[in-house]
């Protein structure tokens, strides 16, 4: 269980948007695809993508996702924070591309345990 | 009951969501539980968002029904030319605008597949597509989630039992309040309404007359035209019930021939070693599903008469008189299709017992006619179609099908209603007269009808099973089997069950204690006086 402090450390993101309220997360989905984003959305899932939409807010809103984590330092623009801020959904940087910011989180979920 | 009716715009990328938004908000109202919430929302948003990318405009329409919500979302669009492609995952046709936002990965129509319990895509390319599907809560469980059309009324029970022994499903328990019904046993066959003398259970909507009746057609079941007496004649109620103020009167008996033919053309063409089943009755559907469910694939590729007929009549009001609360239920939540009214024949006895005397007289004293020439009854195939009826027959007739014991025979058409649907308990005729009536009316010739092929093969219902999780079901499986040992046997129905077994899965399902059982304790005491 991470919360979006941890998160932020992992990842060494910046935090846009801290809504009211813990927002904790123990799973990871990465995906640049609407559809996949959606299925694999749940309460306790952050979401790492680089697709910086207003839609991409509305369907974490939609699904209860605590928190996204936008990629490679691309600041969102005041639409989309506003956006999140409205639906209580936490929004990060991370200045890492997917690859990178996903292993970091990796080895902090899973507590420096290697993948066997 | 449509919850929900919301407007989606095309190319409207900003607001997509917006419609699964007030769906999430609905169904939150409603306390649905989070996993069927989940697949609602996931299989709401691709269907909007299929709007969104490829379409001008759409609607969504959701509709609420007892454990389950059946969406639509219609749209005005350049349609899908071929359906079964789309299915496809990955295959996509769109543009790149949307693919820039992460929309249009080819996953759309998969992923609402794979949420619902039902789907059905119709499309007429050029012109637009219909995206229907079905959500069940708790369909592991599908205790009470079950859409049926039986009322119970527990201030009318006089506790009789006799509801209790007529259910062929047991699907009834006498509690201290009156009758309970396990609505995912329930087939929605007549049996406990025939049984029961005070109306404690009966057909839902049995009292309502049509809400209009300008430009609505009023579809009749062709045993409720042989109601009135020798005199009247199928004909003359048929001109009577033209007279009430409708736009059309049809009657089903052109329907249920062409099912007939159709089913008998299918079996002759796909000969297996079991009969072809006809899917002429809705509450034989029912209890096929629930409990002959491998039986589903020798059911002919055919909806039943009455949905036949709704669907020629496709978007136009129409008003359809019911024999059976399956059949009810089969018109009220089918889906895909437009909604229509449905009444019980009671209305159209008090419309016409009215005007029908008139209309007798009128007749009479006009020229007689020559007698119209008996019409040669349907007889075509009837070699190779076995026609029984009433549900218990029907369940051992089954039961020997299912043992691959009626290989002589090509069609198997089966009535839960003794001698058909002549035998509805909402009918006033004996049922053999009115069917004898039938066979010799002259039909006057109605153009149109036809079989209609179903949408998609019908699903098993897994309402019997014991436990969600194989391995729990298995230790109840063995806990009922040492409790049936271990209960009289005697079918007493004081505890309310209709059965020792019966009681004994309300027992193991947490339905009932096992204190209940009167014998049970008679014996306990006893032995305890013998043993002192």
């Amino acid at each position: 269980m991470l919360g979006l402090a941890e998160i932020a450390e992992a990842a060494a993101a910046r935090v846009v948007v801290a809504p009211a309220g813990a927002r904790t997360v123990d799973r990871v989905y990465a995906g640049d695809r609407i559809s996949d984003l959606l299925e694999c959305s749940s309460a306790s899932t952050l979401i790492v993508t680089n697709l910086a939409s207003r839609q991409l807010v509305e369907l974490a809103a939609l699904m209860d996702v605590p928190a996204v984590c936008l990629l490679s330092g691309a600041e969102p623009d005041p639409e989309l924070a506003r956006a999140a801020e409205a639906s209580g959904t936490a929004l990060l940087v991370s200045p890492h591309d997917m690859f990178e910011t996903c292993g970091r989180l990796w080895a902090r979920l899973s507590g420096g345990r290697c993948a066997e | 009951m449509t919850v929900l009716d919301c407007e989606i715009l095309g190319g409207d990328f900003a607001g997509a969501g917006r419609a699964s938004q007030a769906l999430k908000k609905a169904l939150a109202s409603i306390g649905v539980e989070a996993a069927a919430m989940r697949r609602a929302l996931i299989a709401t948003y691709e269907a909007e968002a299929n709007v969104v990318i490829h379409a001008r405009r759409g609607r969504l329409h959701v509709y609420f029904g007892p454990g389950q919500i059946d969406v639509e979302v219609e749209d005005e669009g350049p349609g899908i030319p071929d359906i079964e492609l789309a299915m496809k995952e990955g295959y996509s046709t769109a543009p790149a605008e949307a693919r820039e936002l992460g929309f249009g990965a080819g996953m759309g129509l998969p992923n609402i597949r794979r949420a619902t319990d039902r789907l059905s895509v119709q499309s007429t390319p050029g012109s637009g597509t219909r995206v229907a599907f079905t959500i069940r809560f708790r369909p592991e469980e599908c205790a009470g989630s079950h859409a049926h059309s039986l009322r119970v009324d527990p201030a009318r029970c006089r506790r009789c039992a006799h509801c209790l022994r007529a259910c062929p499903t047991a699907a009834l328990r006498l509690r201290e309040a009156g009758p309970e019904l396990l609505e995912h046993r329930c087939i929605d066959c007549t049996r406990c309404i025939a049984a029961c003398a005070t109306s404690a259970l009966s057909m839902r909507g049995s009292d309502a007359g049509p809400a209009t009746r300008e430009g609505t057609t009023l579809v009749l079941p062709e045993p409720v035209v042989h109601q009135f007496g020798p005199s009247a004649g199928g004909g003359l109620a048929r001109e009577a019930a033209r007279r009430l103020g409708f736009a059309a009167v049809w009657t089903l008996g052109p329907w249920h021939d062409a099912l007939s033919e159709a089913t008998l053309a299918h079996a002759t063409g796909a000969r297996g070693p079991r009969p072809t089943i006809s899917p002429v009755c809705p509450a034989v559907l029912a209890l096929i599903a629930i409990r002959f469910p491998s039986l589903l694939p020798d059911v002919a590729p055919f909806v039943t008469p009455a949905e036949a007929a709704r669907h020629e009549l496709g978007a136009q009001p129409a008003a359809f008189i019911v024999l059976c609360p399956a059949e009810r239920t089969t018109l009220t939540s089918t889906m895909g299709a437009p909604r229509v009214e449905v009444l019980a024949p009671a209305w159209l006895f008090r419309e016409l017992g009215s005007s029908l005397p008139a209309l007798r007289r009128e007749r009479a004293s006009a020229e007689p006619g020559a007698a119209p020439p008996a019409r040669p009854i349907p007889e075509v195939g009837r070699d190779r179609v076995l026609r029984v009826t009433s549900v218990e027959s029907v369940a051992r007739v089954l039961e020997r099908a299912e043992q691959g014991q009626l290989a002589d025979l090509h069609v198997l058409e089966l009535y839960a209603c003794r001698e058909g649907c002549f035998g509805s308990p909402l009918l006033v005729e004996d049922p053999h007269i009115a069917r004898h009536r039938a066979a010799l009316e002259v039909r006057a010739e109605e153009t149109g009808a036809r079989a209609v092929p179903r949408p998609e093969p019908m699903a098993p219902r897994p309402g019997l099973r014991l436990d969600p999780s194989m391995a729990e079901a298995i230790k109840k499986l063995a806990r009922l089997d040492a409790l049936v040992q271990d209960l009289p046997g005697r079918d007493c129905g004081s505890c309310g069950a209709p059965t020792c077994s019966a009681f004994a899965e309300d027992v193991v399902l947490g339905r009932a204690l096992l204190a209940a059982c009167a014998h049970r304790r008679a014996g306990q005491e006893e032995e305890r006086c013998s043993s002192t």
